[in-house]
């Protein structure tokens, strides 16, 4: 029973980090990943858009399935998982292999290896010490640097550049695990994004999830202005709110933020999102004209609840603000809260009377007493509320994304661009029991180039051997050069 | 042997060139006339009209050259592309210096960096690799490409606010060299199926199913009795006009649904000939195959025309509104790439079949372009992964999430899963050849999708281009 435990354990091991498995997630990856750019999405579509595009019977369907919101089912968590434990376990199998090559290289090669290395060369030798000697030489002049290597039946030399490149596929690994580990764990299960929305002079730390719950933060945000830009045709060109952090009652920090510049707070991120209207009135300008003909036309700033005097009897206050009005059956109605057809409705009282009027801007028959009141009010300008929209996040997990960011970088580097290449010169003796060096090299990527490193570096060990050769076989060759300098 | 090329049409081996010369002189001494007229000369749009001109005199002489193999063509051809290349840089200037930022920010904008981009390394390609044939697929497209400028919306249009940052150039400058990388290791692996000696009739299969495709997607839009559904535009907004929020609204052109239709049949005729001559095994069929798609080229072109003509300018009335609204060729840039692209691909099979030896003679062997498609996706990759590392920095900044799984973004990242899984089995398991150069094409397809599909098809935040 154990043993057949045991079994399965490995089988399910060997499975998940075979390439084949790799190949059949990715391709299940990929094909729920196009089927959540093709159906809708849940919280990103309008409920009512939802309704609309699916049959109700097709809509129950997609939603117990969660191809509504694919990328945050638990099946699709669930794979990505597999994802990486496919990638680990492939990791982890192919590792101890690459980690000996990378820890313990082949310096020594022997004869079976000698033979069927497919780049290599011959190059008679007098003797061995001249021969390797040569190749030292030789070495040095491509800048690298080589070791002796003594065993006991042999005698070579190794060279080598860029091991690393041999680990390079396990840091591109390791950083997509990075990927993984922070958008699928640690924001998955720490972060949350909301969203703020504040008026100039307000200040709050409560925060609405997507879910519609609230989050309260231990500090809180206060907006000391908000506003837009607009190029000439309308189009939006810059939002703006200038926001102030507060915690334990005091003022910490100060920012203006736009767009593409937020406000980072303990890890809290403050987004410019939108901006827009409150439809609320902010202040209304009027000019007051009394129509007793006798006093001065006078210019009143009117803001909500607040009372004007006009003169020593008379006051006025702004009662009600529609931002988008529509009459019915003789009462005055919003239809939306959109500044596009605004109204407004004044008090009038008179202290010595008592008589209130409802004066309305613009007079609407039936229902304003315009008539009535002491002074004519003309409209010259309107201020409305404004609100600023902050889109507000916590990513813990973006740190492991930017490390790992940066690890494929360096990873694919090595991977496509940084070869591991090795040199072994051995000296040997052929079958006729002539000395020759024997000189081989190998390397792990873009072989023609190599070939064409590994064709200098023999033609320069044999520069190397020739004047010492010269030397050896005949001793006047040395004067040669000179003779050729004092011929001139 | 290119010397007895020559010799072998003495009559037509500077006809063409003095032919394609003419016009070229023709061509900028009439739009010099009305230039004179207006004044202002070195505009945008006359230096892209310039542009037009060279690369379309360099795109006759690169034909010229693939169909007659006369090789002195090239070396105006190039001289031609060079002058274009000039023009358009002037263009991409200009144009830099009008909106005060790199041209990224808009489909037209993209499209005059995407042609600059092709053309200089239509040149690079052939002065260093000596691939000298690469005008012949590169210069048509970018014909196209400066034609399509035309017809978008070209003005200057301001930023906006999430649009304003150094990301954007950043991130768009990845991406179109990840995707010229792209293109690159797709033409080469064409290039490497025909020196493979794969047979002529599969790029016939593969031409056929890509042209019956198009017409396929594009008979979606036929309507009722012949009718043929097209997006209103809104002259004035310069816009296309919607009904609700992601609604367009759909104006029917009466008839052309049937010209749509007929060249639907047209074009699955060398399709069904060649399903034929597969199944009977009769190769008799391949030779009315061949006839089949000249045919078809006639009538795509024809639909073309008749597409241009009546989407221009005309006024039709909707299903789903009262009254007559215009339409405009800006409206409907999908169906018109389609349109040209099909036409493109079989004139691209027509020059295989009939100067398959010319290309093999001059195309680099298989092997060597083997090892090339893959260098080039050595270095497409990094380029694609950086560009979505920089988009989703970008993201962070602007949206508030490094990662939404927004359709551009979800593409993006698919692109990158084909790849690596194109490297993966070319490292680990060894492929080579055939299967890597189909992986290759499959890379490229889904680059395509990601580009234009999502921006047409699938709606987003990723809505700029």
């Amino acid at each position: 029973m154990a043993l057949s435990l045991h079994s399965a354990i490995r089988k399910t091991w060997k499975t998940l980090s075979s390439i084949k498995t790799g190949v059949v997630l990715i391709i299940l990856v990929v094909i729920f990943a196009i089927a959540g750019t093709i159906i809708l999405q849940r919280p990103l579509t309008d409920p009512d858009e939802m309704t609309r595009a699916y049959s109700p019977a097709m809509l129950r369907f997609l939603d117990a399935t969660g191809l509504t919101d694919v990328y945050h089912a638990h099946w699709f968590v669930a794979l990505m998982l597999l994802v990486s434990l496919s990638i680990i376990a492939a990791s982890v199998q192919r590792f101890p292999n690459a980690w000996r090559y990378f820890a313990r290289p082949y310096k020594s090669p022997e004869e079976g290896f000698r033979r069927v290395l497919p780049i290599q060369a011959h190059l008679a030798i007098t003797d061995e010490e001249q021969g390797l000697g040569a190749a030292e030489r030789a070495f040095r002049h491509m800048h690298l640097k080589s070791e002796r290597i003594v065993r006991p039946d042999r005698f070579s030399l190794f060279a080598e550049r860029n091991r690393i490149s041999e680990m390079a596929v396990y840091i591109v690994h390791a950083s997509l695990l990075l990927f993984f580990l922070g958008y699928f764990v640690v924001d998955a299960f720490y972060g949350w994004r909301g969203f703020l929305m504040l008026s100039p002079g307000m200040a709050s730390n409560q925060v609405e999830m997507k879910s519609g719950e609230i989050r309260s933060l231990p500090f809180s945000i206060r907006c000391d202005g908000s506003g837009e830009e607009t190029y000439t045709d309308g189009t939006p060109k810059r939002w703006w709110s200038k926001l102030a952090v507060v915690d334990n009652g005091q003022e910490i920090s100060r920012k203006e933020i736009v767009v593409n510049d937020p406000l980072v707070y303990h890890g809290v991120r403050f987004y410019q999102a939108s901006f827009g209207r409150t439809g609320k009135l902010d202040r209304l300008v009027l000019n007051a004209i009394p129509r007793s003909g006798t006093g001065q036309a006078q210019e009143i700033s009117l803001g909500p609840n607040q009372i004007v005097s006009l003169d020593a009897d008379t006051k006025v206050q702004v009662a009600e603000f529609i931002p988008d009005f529509v009459v019915q059956g003789g009462h005055v109605y919003a239809r939306s809260n959109d500044v596009v057809n605004p109204a407004v409705r004044l008090i009038v009282t008179s202290e010595k009377t008592n008589k209130v009027v409802n004066f309305w801007l613009p007079e609407i028959p039936g229902v304003a007493e315009n008539a009535s009141s002491p002074y004519n009010f003309e409209p010259k300008d309107l201020k409305t509320g404004v609100f600023t929209g902050l889109e507000v996040s916590h990513e813990p997990g973006q740190w492991a994304v930017w490390a790992g960011v940066i690890l494929m970088a360096i990873g694919l580097t090595f991977v496509f661009y940084v070869v591991h290449v090795r040199f072994w010169v051995v000296p040997v003796q052929d079958a006729s029991g002539n000395l020759a060096l024997w000189i081989g090299g190998s390397a792990n990527r873009n072989r023609d180039a190599f070939e064409q490193t590994f064709k200098r570096f023999v033609e320069q060990v044999e520069k190397e051997l020739k004047p010492k050769f010269e030397e050896a076989a005949e001793k006047p060759a040395a004067s040669l050069p000179k003779t050729t300098t004092a011929g001139r | 042997m290119a010397r007895a090329r020559v010799e072998q049409h003495p009559a037509t081996g500077m006809t063409l060139v003095v032919m394609v010369g003419l016009s070229i002189a023709f061509l900028l001494f009439i739009a010099f006339l009305n230039v004179v007229k207006s004044g202002d000369i070195l505009s945008e749009a006359n230096l892209l009209y310039a542009a037009l001109v060279f690369y379309a005199g360099a795109g006759a002489l690169y034909l010229g050259f693939g169909v007659t193999g006369t090789e002195s063509y090239i070396k105006f051809a190039s001289l031609a592309t060079w002058a274009g290349l000039i023009a358009n840089t002037a263009a991409v200037a200009h144009r830099w210096y009008e909106a005060g930022h790199p041209p990224f920010a808009s489909l037209y904008e993209m499209l005059l960096s995407f042609v600059w981009t092709l053309a200089a390394l239509t040149l690079i390609a052939e002065k260093r690799y000596a691939v000298k044939v690469i005008g012949t697929v590169t210069m048509p497209v970018a014909i196209v490409g400066v034609v399509l400028m035309q017809l978008l919306r070209s003005e200057v249009r301001p930023l906006v606010p999430a649009l304003q940052s150094t990301w954007l150039h950043v991130h768009v400058t990845l991406a179109m060299l990840a995707y010229a990388a792209c293109a690159l290791s797709f033409a080469l692996a064409m290039m490497f199926l025909i020196q493979d000696k794969l047979k002529t009739e599969n790029f016939l299969a593969a031409t056929s199913i890509f042209t019956v495709g198009i017409y396929a997607s594009v008979l979606t839009r036929f309507e009722g009795w012949g009718g043929f559904n097209v997006i209103a535009w809104d002259a004035e907004n310069k816009s296309e006009v919607f009904l609700a929020k992601n609604v367009r609204l759909f104006v029917t052109i009466p008839d052309l649904g049937w010209l749509m239709l007929l060249v639907f049949a047209a074009v699955i005729a060398p399709f069904t000939l060649y399903i034929l001559t597969r199944v009977r095994k009769n190769d008799g069929f391949l030779a009315v195959a061949n006839r089949a798609v000249f045919i078809s080229i006639l009538l795509q072109s024809l639909a073309l025309v008749f597409f241009v003509i009546r989407v221009r300018d005309g006024r039709y009335s909707s299903l789903d509104a009262e009254g007559l609204y215009p339409t405009n060729l800006a409206a409907s840039p999908f169906i018109l790439s389609a349109l040209v692209a099909g036409i493109f691909a079989n004139l691209l099979y027509l020059l295989l079949l009939w100067r398959r030896e010319d290309l093999e003679r001059l195309l680099p062997d298989a092997d060597t372009l083997d090892r090339i498609t893959y260098k080039t996706i050595c270095i497409a990759f990094p380029l694609l992964t950086l560009m979505i590392a920089a988009g989703a920095y970008w993201a962070n900044r602007a949206w508030g999430s490094y990662w939404n799984w927004d359709p551009k973004e979800t593409w993006a990242a698919i692109t990158w899963l084909v790849y690596a899984g194109y490297l993966h089995m070319r490292i680990t398991r060894g492929w080579r050849g055939r299967r890597a150069a189909y992986f290759a094409i499959l890379g490229f397809g889904v680059v395509m999708f990601t580009f234009f599909g999502v921006t047409y098809l699938l709606n987003g935040l990723h809505s700029y281009a």
